[in-house]
C-alpha cells in the first residue's frame, strides 16, 4: 500500500472508516430528497422546458428567428457550442490526466467532474443540430452509403472533423464514466432495501462483485482508458478551434488557436466544476471530502490555464501588428475599439485580470471567493468566443457588407434553455448517482485520511 | 463421494487481509478468488492473479480504427467520387493526408475505447442484467471476503477452517455445494 | 343450356346494400379535387405569434414534422393541342417596344411556355437599353390587383355596356377632353383624330413628371415645342446642370448606352462629365467633376456658364468654388465647341432658356443636340391642363377621358383635379390599376399589360417600333386606341386598327401575306421614310429676361430638390415589389423615401447620421408654404449644405386604391399596416405638387423651405451601412485618365495604378543581394498544393466588370433577380441585413482622410480608422457590382461538410441546393459575403405574404422554370446563371458546332446597358472576356487572399480635370 508523507494536508477529513464513506455517498440516496434540491430542479426544468420551446419554434419557423444575416452566419449558435465543448473539457481532463499524474485529490470531484462533462457536451452537441437550416437532414453529415449513389461527405472540413471529435470524445468519456460508476452502483445495490430500487441498480451495476481479477482488469482499463482520454481532450478542442483557424476570415485564421482554446477550454471547465462542486458539499454535506485543499487545487489550475489564456491573448494582438497584413490589424484593432469593444473588455477583465486574484492565497483558499471567481471567468469565457465569431465576422475583407449583429430573445431563449437543461441533468445526477468514486476513495483513506496520518505520525513520533 | 465445500473467510480491514492471505499461500492454500469493495493492491501476486492483456487489446483495435478510417477516406474522397472542392488536390492520399489526420486520429481512439471497453465488460461477464455472485453484500461496502474451495485443496474442510481460523478474521461460512 | 351463374364479389352486392348501390352507381367515385387540397393554405403556413409560449410550443412540433416535408407539388397540365412555335423548355423571344410615358426602348420579351418572363434590350435592331425599371415591368403583368374587366360606377360590367355609356357620356354639353401622357402612337393618335371628328373631344398632353419648361424654350427659341433628342455618343464635354440623364431624366435608356461610349479608356480619348446639383444623382456620383450648388443657383449656374463661353450677360454671384468648376466647365466646353453639350433638369424656364443659349452658342446645335419636328417625348402642357382644372372645377366639363396617366396621384394640385373630377359629369380612365384617377372616375376602361397588345410606337422619324403581344391577355381588358375607336363609333379590333394605320388598305384576309410587315414584327419595327425635314433656326427672344430672373433668385435657410429614384421613377410601379426592394444605387435603401440632407446640416440639428438595423432615422417636419410632411431624414454625401431633397413616385395609393399589395407597408408579421382609420399605409409620402407652379410650369425645386427635427425615428433598411472602403485598395482599384494613359503601354500587373499585390517571401526575389521587405512574390505565384487542371481543359466561364463603364444603374440588380428567382424579403428583413440578392452593387464613397494622412497629421491609427469611415462632404464615388467570385481555390468549398458546395470542371463554383444542410460555414468563410441564405420559407411564410411573388398565385408565374426556388434553410448564391450556360452548350451541341462566344451570357452582362459586364469562356482565347484578362486594367478583387477568382475586374478611370 502507498505511504504518503504526513505532512502532506489530508485529503479526506474527519476519522472516516470505509463504511462512513458509503454512508456519506449512499445515504442521501436512500434518503428522501432534500428541499433545496426540489427548488433547483423545479426552477432549472422550467428554463429547461422554456429552452425547448425555443428550441422548436426555431425549427418549425427558420433560423430567421435568431439575430444572424448575411454578415453574420454564426454567432450566439457558435459561441455556444464552444462554450459548452470547453466546459466538458474539465471532467475528462480530471479524470483521465490528473490519473496519469496520480493526482490523489482527484477522486474526491472526478465522478461530479464527468458527469458535469458529459452533459456539458451534450448541450454543446444540441448547437451544431439545431444552428443547421435543414436539422431534418442533419445526418448527411456522416459518410452513409445512400440512394443517391456515389454521394459522400467532405473530409477537407473542418465541420466534419468536428462531427468526428465531438461524437468520440462524448462516447469515451460516457464509457470511461461508465466504468468507474459500475462497482459504485454495485455497492448502491447491495445497500438498498426496496425491490425495486435494488433491481434498478442492480440492473446498472451489470452484476459487479467486486473480485480480485475484475479490479485488476478495472484499474488497467481506467489506466489505459484515461491514457487514451488525454490527447482526445486536447485533440478535440484544437480541432474545434481549427473551425476557426483553417478559414480565411481575419481574426479566425490564427495559427496559436489550438493550444489557446485547450488552455481556454480547461479554464472554464474548472471554473465550471468549482461552481457546480461548492454548491454540491454543501447540500450533500461532502465538506470533509471536497474542501479547502481541492478548492485550491483547482484554483492553481484556474491561474496557469487563465494566464496562458492571457498570454494568448497579447499575443493575437502583437501578431496582428506585427504581420503588417491591414486586413489582420483591423480585425485587432476593431475588435478592442469597434462597435463590440464593450464584449472585448469584459473578456479581458474576466479571464485575464481575474484569475490573478487567486495568487493570493487568501483567495485562492477562501470558497466564497472562488465561487464568485468561478462564474465571473464563465462569463468571460462566453465573451471570448463571441468576440473571436462575431467581431471577426462583422467587419471582415470587403467593408460594403460590414454588417451587426443583434440577438434577439430566440438567441437568449435557447442559450438560457441548455443551462436550464444542463443543470437539470445535474441535479438528477446528484440525487440518485454515486457522487463520489467510492471504491477510489477509500484505496486512499488510509493513505490520505486525515485521522490515519495521526496514527502514523504518532506511531512515528513513538519511536 | 464426500460433498465439496467453500469457504467464505471475511475480513473487516484490507491489511488484515493481505496477511491472512500471505499466511494461507504459505501453507500450501489455493485461495479461490477475493472479494473486496475496492481493488486491494498486492493481493493478485498472493493468490496467483495473472496480468491482464486488456491493453494490448486496446492497441490492436486502435490499429484498425487506424487502417478503417484511412481505407475509408482514401475510397469516399478519391477513388469513389473525386471531387474538386476548393481546389485542394484529390489525386492520391499522401496528397490529401493533412486534411485526413484529424478524423484518422479521432476515429482511432473511438476504436480503440470502446473496443476495449466491451472486451472488458465481456471477459468480466459483467454485462446489463447480470446477476451479482458476491457471497456477501457487505463485500461492495467496506468487507472483504476469501473464497477458498475444498476441491482446490489436498487438505479437507476441517484442516481448512483451522488453517483459517489461524488468521485475523471477522466471520467465518462454510456452504455445501455440488460440482 | 345456358349457365346462370351469378358471380359476386362481396356480401354487400349479394345483397345490394344502399351503401353498395351508391358506389356501383359512380364508376369514377369523386376524391378531394387537387385543388381544393392546395388551397389550403396551411399546408405552407408556419405561423406562430411570439409571445404566446404555448401557442408556438404546439404549434413548432407540427411545424417541425411539417418542415420535413419537402416533396413540391408539381401540378402539370398537357397541352390538348401544341402551338406549333412552342416546345416545352425551349424560350421564345418577341420583339416587342416599352414605353411607359417617360421611358421608351425596344426590347426583346423572352417567353417560357407562352408566359413571359423576361425582358431584355434589343440590341440587334433597336435603340436604347433596358434600365431597372423596364426589365422588372414584367412583374406588373400578372399583378392580381389589376383590373380584370370594365367598370362601370364601380360595378364590374361588359365592354358592350361600357361602350354605351361612354358614348353616351360623351354627349353631354361643356368640354369632351381627353387628358393623355405623351402619345407616341401613331395608331392612337388615328384613334383620338376619330375621336375628335365624331364626338368633338378635345386632347389634352400632361405628362407625370414635366419637361414643358424643356419643350417652352425650345418653342421660344426655335419655334418647334419638342424636347430636343441630346446625342450623347456624340459630346466631348457634358455638363449637367441637375439632370440626372443616367438614371431618370430625359431619354435616359438611350442616353446611357450612348454615353458609356465615350467612355473608354482604351479609345485612347475620354468624354468628360461636370455636374452641378445639390443631392447626389445617379450621374453626379458617375461625374468626373462635381459640384455641389443649391438648387436657387443653378439659373446663375447656367448664367455664368454662358457669360464665360460666349461673354454674354453680366456676371453673377457665386461662391468662388462654384465658380472655379463653372470656370473650368466652361473651357472644356469651349474645347470640345460643338462636341460640348449642356443638359439642365430643372423644370425651370429661365434656366432652360439660358442653357439652350449655351448650346447655340457652342453651335451644338445639329451635332449633339438634334431637333426633330416631332415625333418628341415629353409633349405634356402643363398650361393647358391647369386650364383643364379650372375648366372641370366650374363645371364646364361634360366629359373626362383619362388615359395613361394618374392626375389624381401626381397633378400640381391633386386636389383641385380631384375637386374637378366629382363635377365632370362622365370620366373613364384606362389605368390598368383602380389608381388614384380612375377609382375617382364614373368607368374604367382597363387597358391591356404592354406584353400583352399590339400597339406601334414612334420616337424615331424614320422607323414605327412595333409592341406584339407575348400572351393571350389575362384579364378581359382593351387597347385604349381600340376603346377610343369603339367610342367614336368606329369598333376595330386592335390588330385590325393597328395594320390599318399602316396600310389603309388592309383586310383581314391579308394577316400573313405582308412580307414587309412580317419582317417588321419580326424586327420589331417599320422603316419608314420620311421627307427631309428643315433644320432648326434661331428666332428667340432675347435673354435679358431670364438672366435677370435667375441673378435675383434668394435661397431660405433651407432648399429643396424633388428627384427621382433610379428604381421607382414616378411611381407607376409603386407596386412592384422588386423595384420597391431594389436598392437605391446611391442610398442604398430600399422601400422608402426620404429627406437626403448634408451631414453638417444634420448635426447642427442632432439628427441621428449613422442609419443601422436598430439605429433608426430622424423623421424631420417639412414644410412648405401651408403644405407640410414628414419624413425620416438620411444622411447624403455630396449633398449641398442647405439643402434636402426627396425622392416623388412614393406615397402612392394614399386612399386604400387597389394598386398592387406591395405598394403598402407591413408589419413585421407580415400583414398590411393600417392606419387609425383603417386604411392601408402607402410606401413613402408623394411629394407631387410640393414644389410651386413658376408661369405655368411645374417646378421640381423649392428655394425656401424648413426643416425641423420632430424628435421620432423611423427605421430605414438599407443594403449597405458602411459607404467607405477604408482604403482598402485590393477592393476597389481607381486612377485618372492621364495617369492612365501615363501608363498605357504598360502590361497588366506592371502600372502603378494597378500593381499585382505581392506577398513577402524569405528569399532574395528582387536580386538585391539581402531578404528584406522589397523581396514580394504575386500573390497569384503562391501555391500550396498540387493543381486541379483549370486552363485549356474544356469550358471555363469568367466575367469582367469594367468599374470605369459600371454606373451603378442597377439593372443588373434587377435582371438577376427576375432571371434567378430571388425571393423579395421586405423591408424588414432588409433592415436586418438579410437582403437576397444575389448581384449588389457596392456604393463606395472616398473618404478624406487615410493612413498616410493619419501619420501626417500625427492623429492615431484608432482614430484615423474612425474619420476613414466618414465619407468626404463631396465624395468621389465607385460603384462595384458584387456577386460570387467563383473562386478556383474558394474558401467556402472547403468548408462545407457535405460537399454541397463544389467546383465544377467549368471553373464555376457550384451550390447544390438539395444537399445543402444549411451550416452557413461557407457564408462566414466567403471574404466578399455574396452567399445568400433562406432564412425562413419564403415562398409560404406570412412574412412576405404580401410582397413575395412566390406566394401571390397569379404573380408566381413570372417565375423561371429554368432555375429552381430554393427551399428554406440551405445556401444560395450567384451561378453564373448555369441554366443559360448549360443552355447555350446545348443549342451548340445540337447544331454541331462550338460553342460561339456570346452565345451564352449571364442576365447581369445582358442586361447592363454600358456593357461593363463582359462574360464567356476564359479557355476561348478568341472570347472577349479572355481578351480581357491581358487589359493592363485588370485585377482581381483581394487578390492577396490567394483565392484565384473567375471573376475580373477592371480598374476604374476618372477623367478628373487637372487642379
Amino acid at each position: 500500500m502507498q505511504q504518503e508523507a504526513a505532512i502532506r494536508e489530508p485529503l479526506i477529513l474527519g476519522n472516516k472508516s470505509y463504511k462512513d464513506i458509503t454512508d456519506d455517498v449512499v445515504g442521501p440516496i436512500q434518503g428522501k430528497a432534500p428541499l433545496g434540491w426540489k427548488i433547483m430542479i423545479t426552477i432549472s426544468s422550467v428554463i429547461a422546458f422554456y429552452g425547448v420551446g425555443c428550441i422548436l419554434y426555431l425549427i418549425g419557423t427558420g433560423i430567421g428567428v435568431w439575430g444572424l444575416n448575411k454578415t453574420v452566419g454564426w454567432a450566439w449558435d457558435i459561441t455556444n457550442f464552444v462554450w459548452w465543448v470547453g466546459i466538458g473539457h474539465a471532467g475528462t481532463l480530471i479524470s483521465a490526466v490528473l490519473l496519469l499524474f496520480r493526482q490523489k485529490w482527484r477522486m474526491a470531484i472526478n465522478r461530479s467532474a464527468e458527469a458535469m462533462t458529459i452533459f456539458a457536451v451534450i448541450m454543446a452537441a444540441v448547437f451544431p443540430g439545431i444552428h443547421m437550416g435543414r436539422i431534418w437532414v442533419s445526418y448527411w453529415v456522416l459518410p452513409l452509403p445512400n440512394q443517391f449513389g456515389s454521394l459522400w461527405v467532405n473530409f477537407n472540413s473542418p465541420l466534419l472533423w468536428d462531427v468526428f471529435a465531438i461524437s468520440t470524445y462524448f462516447s469515451v468519456s460516457l464509457v470511461f464514466w461508465y466504468i468507474g460508476l459500475i462497482p459504485d452502483f454495485a455497492t448502491i445495490r447491495d445497500r438498498m432495501t426496496k425491490p425495486l430500487q435494488k433491481k434498478i441498480y442492480g440492473f446498472l451495476s451489470f452484476g459487479w462483485s467486486g473480485r480480485a481479477k475484475h479490479w485488476t482488469r478495472f484499474e488497467e482499463v481506467s489506466l489505459v482508458l484515461a491514457g487514451i482520454a488525454t490527447p482526445l481532450v486536447f485533440s478535440v478542442h484544437s480541432i474545434v478551434s481549427m473551425d476557426f483557424a483553417t478559414s480565411v476570415i481575419p481574426g479566425w485564421h490564427t495559427t496559436i488557436f489550438p493550444p489557446y482554446f485547450v488552455s481556454g477550454a480547461v479554464f472554464s471547465g474548472f471554473a465550471m466544476v468549482q461552481t457546480l462542486l461548492l454548491i454540491m458539499r454543501k447540500t450533500m454535506n461532502l465538506e470533509n471530502y471536497i474542501h479547502t485543499k481541492h478548492v485550491e487545487y483547482m484554483n492553481i489550475v484556474i491561474i496557469v490555464t487563465g494566464s496562458i489564456v492571457g498570454v494568448a491573448y497579447l499575443t493575437e494582438l502583437f501578431i496582428s501588428w506585427y504581420s503588417g497584413v491591414e486586413y489582420e490589424s483591423y480585425a485587432f484593432i476593431n475588435r478592442f475599439s469597434g462597435p463590440y469593444s464593450m464584449s472585448y473588455w469584459i473578456m479581458m477583465t474576466c479571464n485575464v485580470v481575474s484569475p490573478q486574484l487567486f495568487w493570493f492565497k487568501k483567495i485562492r483558499r477562501s470558497l466564497v471567493a472562488t465561487f464568485a471567481l468561478s462564474i465571473v471567468v464563465n462569463i468571460g469565457m462566453w465573451f471570448e468566443r463571441y468576440v473571436i465569431i462575431v467581431t471577426s465576422l462583422h467587419r471582415d475583407f470587403d467593408p460594403s457588407s460590414w454588417g451587426e449583429f443583434h440577438a434577439t430573445s430566440i438567441d437568449v431563449g435557447v442559450f438560457v434553455g441548455t443551462l436550464g437543461i444542463f443543470f437539470t441533468l445535474f441535479l438528477l445526477f446528484a440525487r440518485f448517482f454515486p457522487v463520489l468514486a467510492l471504491n477510489e476513495l477509500k484505496t486512499i483513506l488510509k493513505s490520505s485520511g486525515e485521522e490515519h496520518k495521526r496514527i502514523q505520525s504518532d506511531g512515528k513520533s513513538n519511536h | 463421494m464426500e460433498s465439496k465445500k467453500v469457504l467464505h473467510v471475511m475480513y473487516d480491514d484490507d491489511g488484515k487481509l493481505l496477511e491472512a492471505a500471505k499466511q494461507l499461500v504459505a501453507k500450501g492454500i489455493q485461495v479461490k478468488d477475493v472479494y473486496s469493495p475496492f481493488p486491494v493492491h498486492g493481493i493478485d501476486p498472493i493468490i496467483g492473479v495473472k496480468r491482464t492483456r486488456l491493453a494490448i487489446a486496446s492497441f490492436m483495435y486502435a490499429m484498425t480504427g487506424t487502417s478503417l478510417a484511412l481505407f475509408g477516406m482514401w475510397y469516399f474522397m478519391i477513388q469513389d467520387w473525386p471531387m474538386n472542392i476548393g481546389g485542394k488536390p484529390s489525386f492520391s492520399l499522401i496528397q490529401n493526408l493533412p486534411a485526413f489526420v484529424p478524423v484518422t486520429f479521432e476515429f482511432s481512439v473511438l476504436c480503440g475505447a470502446h473496443g476495449m471497453a466491451l472486451t472488458y465488460l465481456l471477459r468480466n461477464g459483467t454485462l446489463p442484467g447480470m446477476p451479482a455472485s458476491n457471497p456477501d453484500p457487505r463485500t461492495t461496502d467496506d468487507k472483504f471476503v476469501m473464497e477458498i474451495l475444498t476441491e482446490e485443496n489436498e487438505l479437507d474442510a476441517a484442516a481448512l477452517e483451522a488453517a483459517v481460523n489461524d488468521t485475523d478474521l471477522l466471520e467465518l461460512s462454510i456452504k455445501e455445494y455440488t460440482a | 343450356m345456358a349457365d346462370n351463374k351469378i358471380y359476386w364479389s362481396g356480401l354487400e352486392e349479394l345483397d345490394r346494400t344502399p351503401e353498395f348501390e351508391r358506389i356501383e352507381s359512380q364508376e369514377f367515385p369523386a376524391e378531394r379535387p387537387a385543388d381544393e387540397f392546395l388551397a389550403d393554405d396551411r399546408l405552407q403556413r408556419a405561423n406562430t405569434g411570439r409571445r404566446d409560449f404555448l401557442k408556438f410550443m404546439g404549434f413548432s412540433v407540427t411545424a417541425a414534422t411539417l418542415a420535413a416535408c419537402e416533396t413540391p407539388v408539381v401540378k402539370s397540365i398537357p397541352y390538348t393541342n401544341k402551338p406549333e412555335e412552342i416546345t416545352p423548355g425551349v424560350a421564345n423571344y418577341y420583339a416587342s417596344t416599352f414605353y411607359d410615358g417617360h421611358d421608351f426602348v425596344n426590347v426583346l420579351v423572352k417567353t417560357r411556355e407562352g408566359r413571359p418572363i423576361f425582358v431584355k434590350s434589343n440590341t440587334e435592331t433597336g435603340f436604347g437599353r433596358v434600365n431597372a425599371r423596364v426589365n422588372a415591368s414584367v412583374l406588373g403583368l400578372y399583378d392580381s390587383a389589376r383590373l380584370q374587366a370594365p367598370h362601370l360606377n364601380g360595378e364590374a360590367t361588359t365592354w358592350p355596356s361600357l361602350d354605351a355609356a361612354v358614348s353616351k357620356g360623351l354627349t353631354g354639353s361643356g368640354r369632351r377632353v381627353l387628358l393623355t401622357g405623351t402619345v407616341m402612337s401613331p395608331s392612337m393618335k388615328r384613334a383620338i383624330s376619330a375621336l375628335e371628328a365624331s364626338a368633338g373631344v378635345e386632347h389634352v398632353q400632361c405628362d407625370a413628371v414635366s419637361y414643358s419648361a424643356t419643350t417652352e424654350a425650345m418653342r421660344a427659341d426655335y419655334g418647334r415645342r419638342v424636347f430636343p433628342s441630346y446625342q450623347f455618343g456624340k459630346a466631348e464635354t457634358v455638363v449637367s446642370l441637375n439632370a440626372d440623364f443616367l438614371g431618370t431624366w430625359g431619354d435616359n435608356v438611350w442616353y446611357t448606352a450612348e454615353w458609356a461610349k465615350t467612355r473608354r479608356p482604351e479609345d485612347g480619348a475620354m468624354s468628360r462629365l461636370h455636374a452641378f446639383e445639390s443631392g447626389m444623382s445617379l450621374t453626379g456620383s458617375n461625374a468626373d467633376s462635381r459640384t455641389r450648388v443649391k438648387p436657387s443657383e443653378q439659373g446663375r449656374v447656367a448664367a455664368a456658364l454662358l457669360r464665360e463661353i460666349s461673354g454674354q450677360g453680366a456676371a453673377v454671384v457665386l461662391d468662388e468654388t462654384v465658380m472655379a468648376s463653372v470656370k473650368a466647365a466652361a473651357a472644356d466646353l469651349k474645347k470640345s465647341g460643338a462636341k460640348g453639350l449642356v443638359v439642365a433638369g430643372d423644370n425651370d424656364l429661365a434656366t432652360q432658356r439660358i442653357v439652350s443659349a449655351i448650346n447655340r452658342a457652342l453651335d451644338a446645335v445639329g451635332t449633339t443636340i438634334e431637333l426633330h419636328e416631332n415625333p418628341s417625348l415629353h409633349q405634356g402642357d402643363d398650361k393647358a391642363f391647369a386650364q383643364l382644372v379650372s375648366d372641370m372645377n366650374a363645371g364646364k366639363v361634360a366629359a373626362l377621358l383619362v388615359d395613361g396617366i394618374n392626375p389624381s396621384y401626381h397633378a400640381a394640385d391633386a386636389a383641385a383635379f380631384n375637386a374637378g373630377l366629382e363635377k365632370v359629369g362622365f370620366s373613364v380612365s384606362t389605368a390598368l390599376f383602380a389608381d388614384e384617377t380612375a377609382s375617382r372616375c364614373t368607368a374604367m376602361a382597363p387597358a391591356h399589360h404592354w406584353l400583352e397588345g399590339w400597339n406601334d410606337l414612334q420616337i424615331d422619324p424614320n422607323r414605327i417600333d412595333l409592341v406584339q403581344p407575348a400572351i393571350q391577355p389575362l384579364y378581359d381588358t382593351r387597347q385604349p386606341a381600340e376603346s377610343l375607336m369603339a367610342w367614336a363609333g368606329q369598333p376595330a379590333d386592335g390588330y385590325t386598327l393597328l395594320r390599318q394605320t399602316h396600310s389603309a388598305a388592309y383586310t383581314a384576309d391579308a394577316m400573313y401575306t405582308d412580307q414587309n410587315w412580317n419582317t417588321g414584327v419580326h424586327n420589331g419595327f417599320l422603316a419608314v421614310t420620311v421627307p427631309e425635314e428643315t433644320p432648326a433656326v434661331y428666332t428667340g427672344a432675347d435673354l435679358g429676361g431670364a438672366l435677370r430672373d435667375v441673378a435675383a433668385r434668394k435661397g431660405g435657410t433651407f432648399e429643396l430638390d424633388v428627384y427621382r429614384k433610379v428604381a421607382i421613377g414616378d411611381g407607376q410601379q409603386a407596386g412592384n415589389p422588386m423595384l420597391q426592394e431594389t436598392p437605391d444605387p446611391i442610398t442604398k435603401t430600399t422601400w422608402d423615401n426620404y429627406v437626403t440632407m448634408a451631414r453638417v446640416d444634420m448635426e447642427a440639428m442632432g439628427l441621428n447620421t449613422y442609419i443601422a438595423q436598430e439605429e433608426p432615422a430622424s423623421v424631420v417636419k417639412v414644410t412648405v408654404g401651408a403644405k407640410a410632411l414628414e419624413l425620416p431624414a438620411f444622411p447624403q454625401p455630396g449633398q449641398t449644405p442647405g439643402t434636402v431633397g426627396i425622392a416623388l413616385g412614393y406615397g402612392r395609393g394614399g386612399g386604400n386604391e387597389a394598386i398592387g399589395k406591395a405598394a403598402y407597408q407591413v408589419g413585421e408579421g407580415g400583414d398590411h399596416l393600417a392606419d387609425a382609420e383603417g386604411n392601408l399605409v402607402p410606401i413613402g409620402k408623394n411629394v407631387f405638387g410640393l414644389a410651386p407652379v413658376v408661369d405655368g410650369v411645374p417646378s421640381r425645386a423649392v428655394y425656401d423651405v424648413s426643416i425641423e427635427a420632430t424628435g421620432e425615428t423611423y427605421p430605414l433598411a438599407c443594403t449597405q451601412i458602411q459607404h467607405t472602403y477604408m482604403g482598402r485598395d485590393s477592393v476597389v482599384k481607381e486612377t485618372s485618365f492621364d495617369d492612365y494613359l501615363a501608363e498605357a503601354g504598360v502590361k497588366r500587373g506592371d502600372a502603378s495604378w494597378n500593381k499585382t499585390i505581392g506577398l513577402n517571401v524569405h528569399d532574395d526575389i528582387n536580386g538585391d543581394g539581402e531578404i528584406n521587405a522589397l523581396d514580394k512574390k504575386a500573390a497569384g505565384e503562391f501555391d500550396m498544393w498540387h493543381e486541379h487542371a483549370v486552363d485549356g481543359v474544356g469550358h471555363r466561364w469568367g466575367m469582367a466588370i469594367d468599374l470605369t463603364s459600371c454606373i451603378g444603374c442597377s439593372a443588373c440588380v434587377t435582371a438577376c433577380h427576375i432571371e434567378n428567382n430571388v425571393p423579395v424579403v421586405g423591408k424588414d428583413e432588409v433592415r436586418r441585413h438579410r437582403d437576397m440578392h444575389w448581384m449588389r452593387i457596392d456604393r463606395f464613397y472616398a473618404s478624406d482622410w487615410n493612413m498616410e494622412r493619419g501619420e501626417a497629421e500625427g492623429v492615431g491609427v484608432i482614430s484615423t480608422y474612425g474619420k476613414m469611415e466618414e465619407p468626404g462632404a463631396n465624395p468621389q464615388t465607385v460603384h462595384m457590382p458584387m456577386m460570387c467570385q467563383h473562386c478556383n481555390h474558394a474558401p467556402c468549398e472547403t468548408v462545407c461538410p457535405v460537399a454541397a458546395t463544389t467546383h465544377s470542371n467549368e471553373g464555376v463554383n457550384q451550390m447544390t441546393y438539395n444537399r445543402c444542410i444549411g451550416t452557413r460555414y461557407c457564408a462566414n468563410n466567403c471574404p466578399f459575403k455574396v452567399r445568400r441564405f433562406n432564412w425562413f420559407h419564403y415562398p409560404g411564410y406570412d412574412k412576405f405574404q404580401n410582397f413575395n411573388p412566390a406566394q401571390d398565385a397569379i404573380q408566381r408565374m413570372v417565375l423561371n422554370p429554368d432555375v429552381v426556388v430554393r427551399s428554406r434553410g440551405v445556401m444560395e448564391k450567384c451561378s453564373l446563371c448555369v441554366q443559360r450556360t448549360q443552355g447555350a452548350k446545348l443549342e451548340a451541341k445540337k447544331a454541331g458546332t462550338p460553342l460561339e462566344d456570346g452565345s451564352a451570357i449571364t442576365a447581369c452582362a445582358e442586361a447592363c446597358p454600358t456593357n461593363a459586364i463582359t462574360f464567356g469562356d476564359l479557355n476561348d482565347n478568341a472570347s472577349e472576356v479572355r481578351a480581357t484578362y491581358d487589359n493592363n486594367r485588370t485585377y482581381h478583387a483581394l487578390e492577396e487572399v490567394g483565392i484565384q477568382p473567375n471573376v475580373a475586374y477592371l480598374t476604374k478611370v476618372r477623367n478628373t480635370p487637372k487642379a
